[in-house]
């Protein structure tokens, strides 16, 4: 009998999402936890996973199409019984059933092999591979597929690959246009709508990093020794801005309707710059988390996202986000909002500038800090004290420890 | 009139004439070798004095070099050995005009017609026949085959005559000369001086290259260049030369060794320095078809500027084998007819029929690198073959070059027992796009040579059973 294979229960903040490959194709055999289809979200692609074994009886999305949270996109046989049943029964039978069930049996594969003419290597690798022989480009004599045809198919040239898109002249020169991907869209569409439907605006502050780096050069092998990991800069950063968050929980709100909703923890997104974009994970409750444990989790974080590992719920949430576009070499900017949140603090890049300290001027390594923040929420005292808050802690760290 | 003329019967213009004939083209060969009574001596070079009777000599001579030195340690003791060069010779012609009478046979089998006379185009449809008593007959035809062949160079630093010979004379030595020299260590140098070295002749040659076999795979040159000197035959490099004189009995050659001139005597010279295509005569001055040093231009089909005039085997580009005129020669029969048929030069075997043979298919490890190509590298010694020491043929290796990622077999390269029929089953593969996986899920005889081939498929991969594989 036919089972639907539904796309997984997308997370409360995935609408929908695109088919983004069928793995396996419609005849193909499957075993149990196989990936059959993945689904590009917004956020990351899903894989949908085979309850059981058997075969794909039919697809219903097909490559490209918008499916939305546990919507049916395809069919699918289990095979029944263990061989060994299915052989006692077979004998039951009268004998032109009996030589049906025979060819019927490995029907998905052997329909993908039989008629074909297949180098031996190549059968292999289809078999091993469970591919359709349809999808593959024969080169051989005879429309043989070669060996070299299953592996060009498996890992086609990037050239190859580049179907959709056009290359366009104008006036003679080259221009080309690309759709734009998935999670491009979504962070175009967010930007757009936390513009439109937020009263954002940004307040600006410095800080003084030689305590930071003082003590970042005191105790950095030995933090390291100690944690493995490296003492960085946004472990402090999240602390300060957890502290900060905790004197003035409004910043650590959102809005919903009509509602403020106040938060009991702090969920601190660090935003990260990946191939595909800007993703950002966020580190689930940093107010019970100690520096080494902030540090270790943005390291895994950012290692996950750069290979395209970071799951839905590792990036789902946050109650505030930093962002450091100091280390592209930003000097100042302005961060927009990560909706629902409040407020965002943007880090930028250290540069030794003279400043007048007790009415002497020293050169110290300075930082901007930009904090931009939903009006609607926030009035500017709150907003530009917190900021102060955080620059506070950060220029004397052991404001950290006495939490002050 | 004749759909196809065909000149020449050698082993492109007799196999293009009967494929013609079997496709229903009315055809007709001209040849104008005769045999001693008169009668038209088809084959051409290949089996009147090329490919078949070399072999024929090669094969005799192995057997006497067999018999005069490894006999004894396989428990063989043979009195005294005698050769007798005039029953060697006289086998070997027999052999030959059993072919040549063959062809006879296929032609009359096939409906294909000869005339004995020399060929020459006079225009687009007639070919003029020079008879051997001198009268001339104009053969209408539709379309002409030309298939004349090559002859071997003369060089002006050493001019035929008795002593100095080309390969032909080679191959008819009439008493066994103490002392045989070869300008040029080639394919056709190499197995003429391997017959005349074991059947006792001091063997020199002298190659003016630097490298030896330079077309040959780098491994291959060298292990054979190594094997052919143990065989005792002394090639010297680098050796050009630059003037002979004919002595009473012998042949005094001059040649020059890196700025040095030397002089050696020599009871027989022979000449192997290549072959230049019979292009000469052929064409009236009004056929205005293009040659360029000696060959006839022809695009990929064989074709020459007219269109009906079609040129095959030695006498157009590529290398000069009996197989690859052949299969021209196919090609150009089914496209008269109208039919689709192409010749894959990518995949033209080559041959020297030493002991241990080498033969090779593809693309060679110089090439793949000059070409940019990665490429993984299988061998296979046959030191490690069961079967090539039980038949105490042990020398050499199978080499396998194969595409670093998609494991296409690009080239073959083997030095030792049966090279040729190995390569042959390389090359078949290969043609179907083969992978060096594919060779290794296939089922070889146990044991037989052929397994190097194997063995050296899977080496390429790692996958070797009788070897160890080299580390990744």
């Amino acid at each position: 009998m036919g089972i639907k294979i539904k796309a997984p229960t997308f997370p409360e903040s995935v609408a929908d999402g695109t088919i983004a490959n069928w793995v396996k194709k419609e005849g193909e055999d499957i075993n149990q936890d196989e990936v059959i289809a993945e689904i590009e979200t917004d956020k990351v692609v899903l894989e949908v996973l085979a309850q059981s074994d058997g075969v794909i009886s039919k697809i219903l999305k097909t490559e490209g199409e918008t499916v939305e949270s546990s919507e049916i996109i395809g069919e699918f046989e289990e095979s029944n019984e263990p061989s060994e049943i299915k052989n006692t029964d077979t004998q039951k039978k009268s004998k032109p059933k009996k030589e049906e069930k025979i060819t019927e049996e490995p029907q998905s594969k052997k329909a993908n092999i039989e008629n074909k003419k297949i180098a031996p290597a190549a059968k292999k690798m289809i078999l091993e591979e469970n591919l359709d022989t349809n999808d593959i480009n024969p080169t051989g004599k005879d429309n043989r597929i070669t060996k070299a045809d299953v592996i060009k198919h498996l890992s086609p040239d990037e050239e190859e690959i580049s179907s959709s898109e056009s290359s366009v002249s104008n006036g003679g020169r080259p221009e080309k246009r690309v759709p734009m991907s998935r999670l491009r869209s979504t962070i175009a569409k967010r930007l757009v709508s936390v513009k439109q439907e937020t009263a954002m605006l940004t307040t600006f502050n410095e800080v003084d990093m030689l305590p930071i780096k003082d003590l970042r050069k005191k105790y950095g092998a030995e933090f390291e020794n100690e944690h493995e990991v490296k003492l960085g800069f946004m472990g402090f950063f999240v602390m300060a801005a957890v502290q900060a968050l905790k004197k003035f929980p409004v910043v650590n709100a959102s809005i919903d309707g009509n509602d403020v909703v106040y938060h009991g923890f702090q969920d601190i997104g660090v935003a990260v710059s990946t191939e595909r974009g800007l993703v950002v994970p966020v580190i689930k409750d940093a107010d019970t988390k100690s520096l080494p444990e902030i540090e270790k989790s943005i390291i895994e974080y950012s290692d996950k996202a750069r290979n395209g590992k970071l799951s839905i719920e590792e990036m789902q949430g946050g109650t505030f986000t930093i962002s450091n576009g100091g280390i592209f070499g930003s000097l100042l900017s302005t961060p927009i909002l990560n909706a629902p949140q409040t407020a965002i603090l943007g880090m930028h890049a250290i540069q030794d500038r003279p400043v007048a300290i007790n009415g002497n001027i020293t050169i110290r390594p300075m930082m901007y800090l930009a904090m931009s923040y939903d009006h609607r929420l926030l009035d500017g005292k709150e907003a530009v004290t917190f900021l102060v808050s955080i620059k506070e802690q950060l220029e004397s760290p052991e404001r950290l420890l006495l939490n002050l | 009139m004749f759909d196809v003329v065909v000149i020449g019967s050698g082993p492109a213009g007799y196999v293009s004439a009967i494929r013609a004939s079997q496709l229903g083209l009315k055809t007709l060969c001209v040849e104008q070798s005769i045999d001693e009574k008169g009668k038209l001596n088809l084959g051409g070079t290949c089996l009147n004095v090329g490919c078949i009777p070399s072999k024929a000599l090669l094969d005799s001579s192995q057997r006497y070099y067999e018999a005069n030195k490894n006999l004894a340690d396989h428990g063989i003791v043979v009195g005294d050995l005698k050769l007798d060069l005039k029953s060697m010779m006289k086998r070997k012609d027999d052999i030959v005009s059993k072919l040549t009478g063959g062809i006879n046979g296929l032609f009359a089998a096939n409906k294909v017609q000869s005339i004995s006379g020399k060929g020459k185009v006079v225009s687009n449809n007639i070919v003029e026949v020079t008879k051997t008593d001198g009268s001339i007959e104009n053969i209408e035809t539709k379309n002409i085959i030309l298939a004349t062949g090559s002859k071997p160079i003369e060089i002006p630093s050493a001019s035929f005559s008795e002593n100095i010979v080309d390969s032909t004379g080679a191959l008819s030595f009439k008493k066994l000369p103490k002392t045989v020299g070869i300008v040029g260590a080639g394919i056709i140098g190499l197995e003429l001086g391997s017959v005349w070295s074991r059947l006792g002749s001091e063997v020199t040659l002298l190659e003016a290259l630097d490298d030896f076999l330079p077309m040959a795979d780098p491994d291959i040159s060298k292990e054979s260049y190594r094997e052919y000197k143990n065989q005792g035959l002394d090639i010297k490099l680098s050796s050009k030369v630059i003037d002979t004189e004919e002595l009473k009995n012998s042949v005094k050659v001059t040649y020059e060794q890196k700025g040095k001139k030397h002089e050696m005597e020599f009871e027989k010279l022979i000449v192997a320095v290549g072959r230049i295509p019979n292009s000469e005569e052929i064409l009236s001055e009004d056929v205005n078809i293009k040659i360029d040093k000696g060959f006839i231009e022809v695009n990929e089909f064989c074709q020459t500027s007219i269109q009906n005039i079609w040129a095959i085997g030695d006498l157009v580009r590529g290398p000069m084998l009996a197989h690859k005129g052949s299969e021209e020669g196919i090609m150009v029969a089914e496209k008269i007819a109208n039919n689709h048929v192409q010749v894959n030069y990518d995949l033209v075997p080559s041959v020297i029929y030493t002991h241990p043979e080498i033969a090779w298919v593809g693309m060679n490890e110089n090439e793949l690198k000059s070409k940019g190509i990665n490429f993984k590298i299988g061998k296979f010694p046959f030191a490690a073959s069961g079967r090539a020491l039980a038949v105490d043929q042990s020398e050499g290796f199978v080499k396998v070059l194969t595409d670093i990622k998609t494991d296409t077999i690009l080239g073959v390269h083997v030095f030792g027992p049966a090279a040729a029929e190995i390569v042959q089953q390389a090359l078949i593969s290969m043609e179907f796009g083969s992978s060096a996986e594919d060779i290794g899920l296939t089922m070889f005889s146990h044991p037989t040579v052929s397994e190097a081939f194997h063995e050296a498929a899977l080496a390429s991969n790692n996958q070797a059973i009788h070897i160890v594989n080299k580390r990744k």
